[in-house]
This record gives structure tokens, C-alpha cells and sequence, in this order.
């Protein structure tokens, strides 16, 4: 019986395990989802699935521009065929700008505001000519040339403006950046979640619109 | 209350000849401009009891004001009231001078109630300032906007665009 003895028993390892060990069994810490694993990769997958197949779009039409972007929730069109059509005409429930039209200066507080109720995470689609640079009202007196002077955008459409099918395809790239977000930081190799703070202008001291770029997924 | 449009049947020539009689010495150089537009030049200090009377005119009332243009001439600006009789189916336009130096005009929201927002926009965009206005700001530029960009010598400031 001196042999039976001597087996550990569960409490006998617990007690007898080194306190790094232990600890950790105890509290799984946070730096266990630092790098890229199993458990990360599955929720990425899962969330990305989700938010790319399900954007609510914020009504934010400004100038005829609009008029394409609901026109593509029509049935011609049908966004619907993506899962986008739940237009929201309040930020708090949408994740998706889709700045159609001329932003003029009036407009600007208006639209960081707005931007800044939205909930993360959230992007940004500049829409024809005028919301990605001022368009053919580059040199008026009234308009930001460019909404990318105020916020963070994600996918530029050119056109003037753009046909409902240029508007699915700068969404079907949206799609794909969205799909290659984690939640992993970038410094591990994986691609970093957007960061969209809104940032000051140059003007009145800060650093300017950060843009978020994507990193090919090693 | 407005008429049906076109009970009274006036031919041109027939208005001017009356605007004329109605007001002597105050409806200067009168005019006809095919097909139903009446033009005449008006000073500006009588235009406020000008266009109380016009609007209450017998028969073919200007009870109907459209527009309120603003020209800049350089020498002086000019505004511009298009009239519309719903009576007689006829526009009136009247000229009215304006100082560069003091570019100030009476009022007519209280004759026409959709002067309102038209002379907001004659200061927002020429600066001229409407004497008794009940709602003086800016329309359609921001309210800390610096010059009127519809003047001839208007300077774009850079303090006009926070996002550059």
C-alpha cells in the first residue's frame, strides 16, 4: 500500500505546481490572445462573416449622388442581394457612412458629429467626385475639397456619379477589408482593426486624418 | 385672398399706362419686356410705401413676390423684386439702386412674407442689410462665415476653411 501512497492525487498537483503554472490555470491572461490563435482566428471569422454580410448604411446623402445610393436600394438593383439594405437614417444604429454628394463647409461639423455617434466599428465610403475631392466644385467657395479632410475614409468610388454598380463594387471591397480585420494587433502580423478616431486639422494643430491602410496578411 | 389667375384681362401697354398713373414721379423709366413683364426703376428710399400700395392695388394687386435678385455693378449694386399680379397675370420688376458705400434697403417681409428668406440671402451672399428684417443672420453660409462671396472684390480667407 506504501506504493498507492505515493500517486499524486489532483489536490496533491495542484498544490505541488509551480506558481507561474498555477497562476496561469487559474487566470488566462489576456496576453494568451495576443498572438494570433484558434480561439482569435475563430471569433475573426465569425465577426467578419457577420459585419461584411450585414452593413447598415447611414442614409448620408447630400447631392444627386443620393439619388444613385437609393436607387440601388431599389428593386432594379437590390442591394438587398448583399445584405446591406438596411438603411439607417440615425447614426447610432448604422456602421456604414456612405457619403454621397458635395460636403460643403456648413456641412462638415455636421458630419464629424454625426460620425462621431456612430458605434464602432464603423467605416467610411466617399461616393463620387465631390465626396472624394470636391469634384468639378474643387475651386468653390463653400465646399471641403474632399470628405477625407474631416473623416477617415475607407473605399473611394469615382464617377459623377457613380453608377449603382460602381457603388456595389466599392462596397464588395469594403467587404473584403472588413474580412481581413482581427483582433489581434498588427505588430504580430495580422492586420490591425481600423483605428477611426476622428483626428484635428493641420490647421488648428493636430496631426491631420489619419487613413487606415491595410497590410497584406502574412 | 388671392384671385384666380388671369380674371382680369389687361394688355400690356394698358399696365404700364396705369402703374404709371398710380404712382407719378415714383415708377421711373417704365418699360415693357415681351410677353407679360412690366420693368421700372424705383428709389430706394421709397420703396417700402411702393410696394405696401402695389401690393394692395385695386384689381391687379402684386400681392405675389417671386424672387429678390442682388446684381453687383461694381459702381453699385442693385436689387431686383419680381412681382406677380395672380389677377392679371402679369410680373412687375422693379429696380432699385443701392449704394456701395452704404448698402442698405427697408424691409418688405412685413409686405411680402416670402421676402424673408430672399433678403437673408441678398446679405448672406452680396451684403446688402435690410433695415427691420425680424430674422437678420446668414441662410446659407456658416454664421461666423467672413465676406459675402457673391461681390465682385470678394477675398477668400483661409479663416473660412477649417478643413484644409
Amino acid at each position: 500500500m506504501g506504493v498507492t501512497d505515493d500517486l499524486p492525487t489532483l489536490a496533491n498537483l495542484k498544490n505541488n505546481l509551480p506558481p507561474s503554472v498555477a497562476d496561469r490555470l487559474r487566470y488566462p491572461k489576456v496576453e494568451q490572445f495576443q498572438q494570433p490563435n484558434v480561439i482569435t482566428t475563430t471569433v475573426d471569422l465569425i465577426f467578419n462573416w457577420a459585419r461584411s454580410h450585414s452593413i447598415f448604411p447611414f442614409t448620408y446623402g447630400l447631392a444627386c449622388c443620393a439619388f444613385e445610393m437609393l436607387t440601388s436600394g431599389f428593386a432594379r438593383f437590390d442591394i438587398a442581394r448583399f445584405g446591406w439594405e438596411v438603411f439607417r437614417p440615425t447614426p447610432r444604429q448604422s456602421d456604414l457612412m456612405i457619403v454621397a454628394g458635395t460636403v460643403n463647409e456648413k456641412m462638415g461639423p455636421v458630419l464629424k458629429l454625426l460620425y462621431d455617434q456612430m458605434a464602432e466599428p464603423k467605416w467610411v465610403v466617399s461616393m463620387g467626385a465631390c465626396a472624394t475631392s470636391g469634384g468639378p466644385f474643387y475651386d468653390g467657395y463653400n465646399v471641403v475639397n474632399g470628405v477625407d479632410k474631416i473623416v477617415p475614409v475607407d473605399v473611394y468610388i469615382p464617377g459623377c456619379p457613380p453608377r449603382p454598380e460602381a457603388l456595389f463594387d466599392g462596397l464588395l471591397q469594403l467587404q473584403q477589408k472588413i474580412q481581413q480585420m482581427s483582433y489581434v494587433s498588427s505588430n504580430t502580423g495580422a492586420v490591425d482593426l481600423c483605428e477611426s478616431k476622428w483626428r484635428a486639422p493641420r490647421a488648428e494643430g493636430g496631426r491631420g486624418v489619419q487613413q487606415c491602410f491595410l497590410e497584406p496578411r502574412e | 385672398m388671392t384671385a384666380e389667375i388671369g380674371t382680369i384681362v389687361i394688355s400690356m401697354d394698358e399696365l404700364a399706362v396705369r402703374l404709371g398713373e398710380a404712382f407719378p414721379g415714383e415708377l421711373a423709366d417704365i418699360r415693357i419686356q415681351d410677353p407679360d413683364t412690366v420693368i421700372a426703376q424705383v428709389e430706394a428710399a421709397g420703396l417700402k410705401g411702393i410696394a405696401r400700395r402695389l401690393h394692395d392695388l385695386p384689381q391687379i394687386a402684386f400681392d405675389s413676390l417671386t424672387l429678390i435678385s442682388s446684381v453687383d455693378y461694381k459702381t453699385h449694386f442693385e436689387c431686383v423684386y419680381h412681382l406677380y399680379s395672380f389677377a392679371a397675370n402679369r410680373y412687375l420688376e422693379l429696380h432699385v439702386r443701392v449704394s456701395r458705400a452704404k448698402p442698405v434697403l427697408d424691409t418688405v417681409s412685413d409686405v411680402w412674407p416670402s421676402a424673408d428668406w430672399h433678403e437673408r440671402e441678398a446679405w448672406d451672399m452680396m451684403g446688402i442689410r435690410f433695415e427691420g428684417h425680424p430674422d437678420p443672420r446668414r441662410i446659407l453660409l456658416k454664421d461666423d462665415w467672413i465676406g459675402h462671396p457673391l461681390r465682385k472684390d470678394y477675398v477668400d480667407l483661409i479663416e473660412n476653411h477649417p478643413y484644409v
